[in-house]
This record gives structure tokens, C-alpha cells and sequence, in this order.
């Protein structure tokens, strides 16, 4: 403990030396908070579809203050032939609005009676009382669809809501989305300095003097990642205070978000080689981040499986909705698995031998899954490894479903279908093939014996996540399906280490490329989940 | 002049040879395909007319009032099946039997405030739904009960075309394919000289036949090129899926200058700052604020891109050569601070 915390010391001084001569660190995080603040008071601002469309306007118009329209005025003799000429697209004059019939006159006849419709409300609400304003009041009951209420339970006279449907619009969780993506902002970029101190300390040949010393790998990236974890709690506290937002559910929400992001960011100064490298690593693992913990949370309160991001936990939480904990630990727990799985990954790897090779990134891949399995006997790491990646596969899988939700129906199932049976066939095997590679198993008996445990493995982390995610969210049936194999466990538990077998017999024996071997054992994977998607 | 052409080729050389590009690409892809996706998906889920259009026909709403209350035809004329039912204890059952998925009861009292009454299922998925397709008829009987008092309110007959897939097209999409090169270019720019300092080449680089200026100009100049071949790459995939782009050439230009810019400001952190990671750090900054002021100031860039596109009719060339002056300014500056990378 001590040796993390004097790790942690030296960080952060190496941190502010870095630093001093430049900008502070706290006037470049009150530059970023201006930013982010001037980001979310723009947002209305800067909007879908700014400056497209051109209003031609008489002067009794009143002006039009939406960043989508650009306004002319016009002489209404003149407006119609400019309207002919393209040069405006719609023609306002007074009340009268005129526009031709093509799509982009159409399209901005649309935007525009969104903006007009709320002008009209405000000039109504503003010169009427307010009972002729509004006339119409909408109650709101809610009714339990599943069963009906026994016969001494009277339905409820007083509405739960009451809304003014001009008023009330119906409820989208965007605002909230973006009010939540705030606190993944100052995370990443914190991150990137967690990668970029580790990449200097490499440059430099530091990192190499402090593992020559007496600490473990496992103390120094858990030393070097305290401060800026704490940094990031901190800055997400602040969020949470400013925003007026619950400060201890937001911890909750977001702790392991953090975590798993430094996990993710963990993964690039071990494997860069160039600093192009970098740049390109880390702007991948901020798009998939980003777009893992955005796009579910988009569909709060449309679909259970929204809860796979943790951020929906947050819309929640601005809405004063409540959730209970199955739902928080839906999308807490794969999060947390991961960071547990990256830290031993990168304690495994943080050698020098590993970090100063140039070499092609698959080969460098291929290394790092060696250097996990080769801690322990094959017959312990395979299976071992075929169980703790599932969280990693399950994650996978769903951004593959929300991605195929999009393509009609049959193309849907298909291509699930094909995405997960790579997925599962790729860990499965890559295991295997690394070993193999290094010359640890050679003959084929050792092989088959390896993809049944890695089979085996598979087949009860797939399980025991199935039983969990079923009985924590009921009605993520699609999500279930995915893992869908027969109620006998012996016949699933054959198949995969088929699949496996001969992914890693094509690859290790018969010698094709690595690709068209687990094409193969693909394809023969696809057609078993067809089969039994059609049987049932 | 050969030795300049030679680090453009050495940049290139290198960039091709270490395939991480390929993830740049990847990621543009990636970011396209999802905001679609995304975007659909959006309005599949929060679109009325898009949900009427797909699903819309399924939702069956029990009302229980007269055939002749004024809300009906506006409920019809949406699209939504509407079946008359007497009494609130008949619209229960008829909904506890799944024959109708939500209940409308509308009381005769119709003095001063009218006050309806609406039953939604208690799933979040479904409630959410039926709130989304009724909000425009009872907006539209809001409007008839304001006429009744007298009121006029204007523009209500305008319909138009649904306009978001063409917004999201020109003002998100094609901006998002023709600046992500650009600023990618500006990170690689970052990266290849602040490299050349911590890995003490730069002295070597600078004792061949080669000024600091052109070493920089040239750098430069390979990230650019890099990011105008992305650019031709995706306006041809785009104009192949049959968007329809006008002044292609202006667009590319802008595409060009707007890379021109970030590769040049990003060279300036780099000599000024001679690490990578506060140069990068400085150059992610530089690159917020300049789209949070461009857009403050209506110089913006991603609006001259989009009007550029749709072919408006007061945006021209002259837009762009604003961005070329700015760009050439820039690199007035990085001519005469070049020399701070050595020192």
C-alpha cells in the first residue's frame, strides 16, 4: 500500500513539473469547465440543420431566432420571383406563408412550423387570460396492462399528471443525455493524461528502472492511476454539485464508469509503438466508449436494454425516477469485470520486453494473450480465460444487436447471428492458437483437450451470465436469445468445442491463416444457431 | 525542393507502413454508420409521423363520449384506430382484454377549462409511444377549443416534409466526413514533430540540406495530402449513394484549407510546446474553442460546408478564400516562431 501511495506522489509531482512551465493544470480545468458550459449553453444554438434554410420575410414579421433560418427581408412584389429563383426557400409575408413544392422548400416549410408553432403559443399565452389561452387540460392515469384490479379496488379518479399538450412536450430523454455526457467529458480527458504519462515514462526509459525496483507491475499502475482517479471522482462530484444533482448517486453511477475507462485507456502505452500509434488507438477507444455509453441511453424508458449504460442510470437520476439495484448492477458489474480484467492484463504485460518491441499489431496482440495464459499450466489458463472474457463478449454482442436493429428484420437476425459467432469463436480459440504459436502445446491430442476445457470454460460463464442478466432485467429477452442454445447443456457444450477444435486444428495443424480458420469455424457456428433458432 | 519532397515521401512512407491509419478510417466509418443508425433509430422511436407511418396502425384508443365529439376526427385523421365505448367500467375491460391500448374519456363539462382524461398501460416502452402519435390531435383540439373562444391562431395549416434526415445529411454528415481528416491531420502533424524532438532525430533531420521551415512546411504538407485523399474518398461514396452535393470543388478546397489550418495551428503548439503530451493536449483545446467561436462569430466553417452543399445561393468561393487568408496569417506565424523547436 505504502510503495502505490509513493507512486503515486512521484505522479503527481511529476505532473505539476510537467506542467509549471506551461499552463496550470487548474486554469487549463477551468478553461475546459468554460468550454464544456458555454458547449451545453450553446446546444440550442448549434443545432441539426444550422444555416440551411433561406426566410424571405416582409418587415411586419416579427424576427425569426432559430440558427436553422437565415433571414432576408424582401419586397413581397419581388419575394415570389426569388422564391422561383431559388434563392429563398420559403416566403413569409404576414400571416401568409408561401413555398414551392420541392423537398428542400418542403423541409423548411416543416422546420419552420415547429419554430412558428411556439412563437404562436408565446403571442397567445402573452394576450388572452390564461384560462382562454389554454383551454384544454389532459389528466394522466397509469393502468397495470398485465392484470386487471379486484373488484374493491376503484380506479383512481385523481389524474397522476396533468398536462397542456401544447405546452408538455412528450417526454425525450435528450437533454438529460446530454447533461449526463458532461461527466463522461472530464473522465476521458483525464484519462489521456493517465496514457500519456505512461508513455513518457517509456520514452524515457523510466518505466524500466521502476520495475527493476522492488515494487510489483500491479503496484505501479495502481499507483500511477490513484491520482488521476481520484482527479476524476472529483471533477464528477463538482458536475454533480453544479448540475444540483444527487452527489453520492453520482458517485455510484459513474466510479465504475471511471474505472472502466481507465482500464480502456490502460490498454494504449502498452500497446503503441510509434506516437501516431497513440493518436489512432486512443481516438478509437474514445469513439467505441463514447458511442458504448451514449446510444443506450438514448432509448431511457424505450427499451430494458438502455440499462446496459450506465449513463441511463444518470437520466434516471435527473429525472427523480427511481431504480433499484438489479438495474444498477446491469451495467456496474461487466464494467467492473473489465477493469478487473485489463489490470491483470496489463500487470502480465508491463515487462520491458513487451513494451519496447516494434512489432505488427496483431503479432503484439497475439504476445499479450500469451503472456496472460503462460502464468499458469494450459490446462487452468484456457478454460479460465474462455470464462473471463464473457463480460467482454456480452458487451460486444449488444452494441452488435443496438447496430443491427437498424437493418431490416431477416438481415437483422443474420447478421447478429454471424457478429456473435465470430465474436465467440475468436475468444474462444485465440487462446488456444497464441500457445501454440509460442510452442507451449504441440500435439493434437493436447490441442482437443484444450478446446474442450475452452468449450467447457465458455459454456459456463455464458451460463452463469445468462441466469443473471435474465433474473436482472426480465424483459431483455432478445438479450437471452443471444446466448439461446438447447436445454441439454452436453449438446451446446459439444457444438462449441467443435467450433473450437476446428478453428484451432485449421490453424495449428493444417496451417491456413489464422482469418480463414476462424471464417470456417464461423460459418459451421452460424448454421448451429440457425438450426436451433429455427427448431424452437 | 527534392529534399522537401523527400520528408513528404519519408511521412507518407512511414504513415502506410505502420497501418494505424486504417483505425482513422475505421473510426470515420464507424462514426458515419452510427449517427445514421442512430439517427433512424431516433426517429423510429421519437418521431410521430415515422411511428404512424411503421407501427402506428396497430394502437387502438377506446373513447368513451359521443360519435360527434369534436377530438375524434382529429384522432382518425392521425391515423389511429378509434373505438367508441359508453362507459369508463365498459373502456376497463375492453382494455384488461388487450382490445384497446389506451383510453380517451372526455366529460361533457364544458364550461371554461375542458378537462380530459387519458389511461396509458404502465409500461414505460408502450405509455411513451401513445403520449409520442396523441400529442398532435390533441394539440389540433386545443386549437379547435381556442377558436371556439374566439382566438386565431396562424400557421397551423403548414405541413412540409420531415425534414431531420436532410438536416442531419448537410449539417452534420458531410461536415463530419470532410473536417475528421483534417482534424486527424492535426494530431498526426503533433505527433511526427514532436517524435523527431524526443527521440533526438531532429538534429540529424536538420544537418541534411534542409531548412526548418520546409522540414515543418513539409510534415505539413503530407498530413494534408493524407487528409484530401479521405476527403475525395468519401464524397465519391456519398455521391454514389446518391446524396446530391453541389460545388464539389469548392468543398474540397474548403476540406483542404480547413486541414491546412488545423495542421498548421497544431505545428505551432508543437514548436512552442516540444512535447507531445501538452501539445496535444493544447491542440484539443484550440480545436473546442475554434468551433465554439467560428460558430459565436458566424464564420463557421461546418455552415459555409453545408451551404456550399445544398447549393445556396449567397455562398460562393469568396466563403472559402476568407479561410484561405486566415490560414495563410497562420502560417506567417509558424515561418517566423519555427525556429523556437531547435533553440
Amino acid at each position: 500500500m505504502n510503495q502505490i501511495l509513493v507512486i503515486a506522489w512521484r505522479e503527481v509531482t511529476r505532473l505539476r513539473k510537467r506542467f509549471s512551465s506551461g499552463a496550470s493544470p487548474i486554469a487549463v480545468l477551468l478553461l475546459l469547465a468554460v468550454l464544456g458550459l458555454s458547449a451545453f449553453a450553446l446546444r440550442d444554438m448549434v443545432s441539426l440543420g444550422n444555416g440551411l434554410y433561406r426566410v424571405g420575410v416582409s418587415d411586419d414579421v416579427p424576427p425569426i431566432q432559430d440558427s436553422r433560418f437565415a433571414v432576408v427581408v424582401v419586397d413581397p412584389s419581388e419575394g415570389k420571383a426569388l422564391l422561383d429563383q431559388h434563392v429563398i426557400d420559403v416566403l413569409i409575408d404576414g400571416v401568409q406563408v408561401t413555398y414551392r413544392d420541392d423537398d428542400k422548400s418542403l423541409f423548411a416549410i416543416k422546420a419552420l412550423k415547429q419554430y412558428l408553432e411556439k412563437q404562436e403559443l408565446v403571442r397567445i399565452g402573452s394576450s388572452y387570460p390564461e384560462e382562454e389561452a389554454f383551454p384544454l387540460r389532459v389528466g394522466i392515469n397509469y393502468l397495470n396492462a398485465s392484470q386487471a384490479p379486484g373488484q374493491n379496488e376503484a380506479t383512481p379518479t385523481k389524474p397522476e399528471e396533468v398536462i397542456i399538450p401544447s405546452l408538455t412536450p412528450p417526454p425525450a430523454p435528450f437533454t438529460q443525455v446530454l447533461l449526463a455526457l458532461i461527466y463522461i467529458l472530464p473522465i476521458t480527458f483525464i484519462s489521456i493524461f493517465f496514457t500519456s504519462s505512461f508513455m513518457d515514462e517509456k520514452a524515457n526509459r523510466r518505466l524500466t528502472i521502476l520495475l527493476s525496483a522492488p515494487v510489483t507491475p500491479f503496484q505501479i499502475i495502481l499507483g500511477k492511476m490513484l491520482p488521476y482517479a481520484i482527479f476524476a471522482l472529483t471533477t464528477t462530484v463538482l458536475i454533480a454539485i453544479i448540475t444540483k444533482g444527487n452527489v453520492p448517486l453520482a458517485l455510484a453511477i459513474f466510479a465504475p464508469t471511471t474505472l472502466f475507462i481507465f482500464a480502456i485507456y490502460l490498454m494504449v502505452p502498452l500497446f503503441y509503438r510509434t506516437f501516431k500509434d497513440t493518436t489512432f488507438i486512443a481516438m478509437l477507444v474514445t469513439t467505441l466508449t463514447t458511442a458504448y455509453l451514449v446510444f443506450p441511453a438514448m432509448f431511457t424508458n424505450v427499451n430494458d436494454l438502455a440499462y446496459i449504460s450506465p449513463l441511463t442510470l444518470a437520466v434516471k437520476m435527473y429525472r427523480n425516477e427511481p431504480f433499484g439495484w438489479r438495474e444498477y448492477l446491469f451495467p456496474s458489474l461487466p464494467m467492473s469485470a473489465i477493469f478487473g480484467f485489463a489490470m491483470f492484463a496489463g500487470t502480465r504485460m508491463l515487462n520491458e520486453e513487451f513494451l519496447m518491441g516494434y512489432k505488427p499489431i496483431t503479432r503484439k496482440v497475439t504476445d499479450a494473450i500469451y503472456l496472460m495464459m503462460a502464468h499458469s499450466k494450459p490446462y487452468l489458463s484456457v478454460p479460465v480465460w474462455s470464462l473471463l472474457v464473457i463480460p467482454a463478449v456480452y458487451m460486444t454482442q449488444i452494441v452488435f444487436l443496438a447496430f443491427a436493429t437498424n437493418l431490416p428484420f431477416r438481415m437483422m437476425l443474420g447478421a447478429v447471428l454471424v457478429a456473435s459467432a465470430l465474436v465467440e469463436e475468436v475468444v474462444k480459440s485465440v487462446g488456444i492458437v497464441a500457445l501454440a504459436e509460442h510452442g507451449v502445446v504441440k500435439s493434437t491430442r493436447d490441442i482437443i483437450v484444450l478446446a474442450f476445457l475452452s468449450a467447457l470454460g465458455f459454456l459456463i460463464g455464458e451460463k452463469l451470465l445468462l441466469l443473471i442478466s435474465i433474473s436482472m432485467v426480465s424483459q431483455a429477452r432478445v438479450s437471452g436469445a443471444l446466448f439461446s442454445a438447447g436445454v441439454f447443456l452436453f449438446i451446446p457444450l459439444f457444438a462449441h468445442f467443435t467450433f473450437t477444435a476446428i478453428v484451432t486444428l485449421l490453424r495449428t495443424k493444417v496451417k491456413l491463416p489464422y482469418i480463414l480458420a476462424l471464417a470456417a469455424g464461423t460459418v459451421v457456428h452460424f448454421f448451429y444457431n440457425w438450426y436451433l433458432l429455427r427448431g424452437s | 525542393m527534392i529534399s522537401f519532397l523527400a520528408v513528404v515521401k519519408k511521412e507518407l512512407g512511414s504513415v502506410i507502413r505502420d497501418r494505424t491509419i486504417v483505425i482513422s478510417i475505421l473510426i470515420q466509418l464507424f462514426i458515419a454508420s452510427f449517427s445514421s443508425a442512430l439517427l433512424l433509430g431516433m426517429l423510429s422511436l421519437y418521431d410521430s409521423d415515422t411511428i404512424m407511418k411503421y407501427g402506428g396502425a396497430g394502437i387502438r384508443i377506446g373513447m368513451i363520449g359521443t360519435s360527434d365529439h369534436p377530438l375524434r376526427p382529429f384522432l382518425s385523421e392521425r391515423g389511429l384506430q378509434v373505438t367508441l365505448l359508453p362507459t369508463l367500467a365498459d373502456a376497463e375491460s375492453a382494455f384488461y382484454q388487450g382490445q384497446i391500448n389506451a383510453i380517451v374519456d372526455t366529460p361533457q363539462d364544458a364550461n371554461g377549462i375542458t378537462e380530459i382524461k387519458l389511461y396509458l398501460p404502465d409500461s414505460d416502452a408502450v405509455s411513451s409511444l401513445i403520449r409520442m402519435v396523441i400529442q398532435e390531435p390533441l394539440k389540433q383540439y386545443e386549437n379547435f377549443l381556442r377558436m371556439q373562444n374566439g382566438i386565431e391562431v396562424n400557421y397551423t395549416d403548414l405541413k412540409g416534409k420531415p425534414a431531420t434526415s436532410f438536416e442531419f445529411v448537410y449539417s452534420v454528415l458531410l461536415p463530419m466526413l470532410m473536417f475528421f481528416p483534417a482534424f486527424v491531420a492535426g494530431s498526426m502533424t503533433v505527433d511526427s514533430l514532436t517524435e523527431e524532438v524526443e527521440n533526438n532525430t531532429l538534429q540529424t533531420l536538420l544537418s541534411a540540406p534542409l531548412t526548418i521551415n520546409s522540414m515543418i512546411s513539409a510534415k505539413i504538407a503530407a498530413t494534408v495530402i493524407l487528409s484530401v485523399l479521405q476527403c475525395i474518398a468519401w464524397l465519391t461514396l456519398l455521391v454514389l449513394n446518391g446524396i446530391a452535393i453541389e460545388h464539389i470543388t469548392w468543398i474540397l478546397l474548403l476540406a483542404v484549407i480547413v486541414a491546412g489550418i488545423t495542421s498548421t495551428s497544431a505545428a505551432l503548439g508543437a514548436v512552442l510546446l516540444k512535447d507531445r503530451e501538452r501539445s496535444q493536449f493544447i491542440y484539443s483545446l484550440m480545436l473546442l474553442a475554434a468551433v465554439a467561436i467560428s460558430t459565436l462569430l458566424d464564420v463557421s466553417p461546418i455552415k459555409t460546408l453545408s451551404r456550399l452543399a445544398i447549393g445556396d445561393y449567397y455562398t460562393s468561393g469568396w466563403n472559402v478564400a476568407l479561410f484561405a487568408a486566415f490560414l495563410a496569417g497562420l502560417y506567417m506565424i509558424l515561418w517566423k516562431v519555427s525556429r523556437r523547436l531547435v533553440v
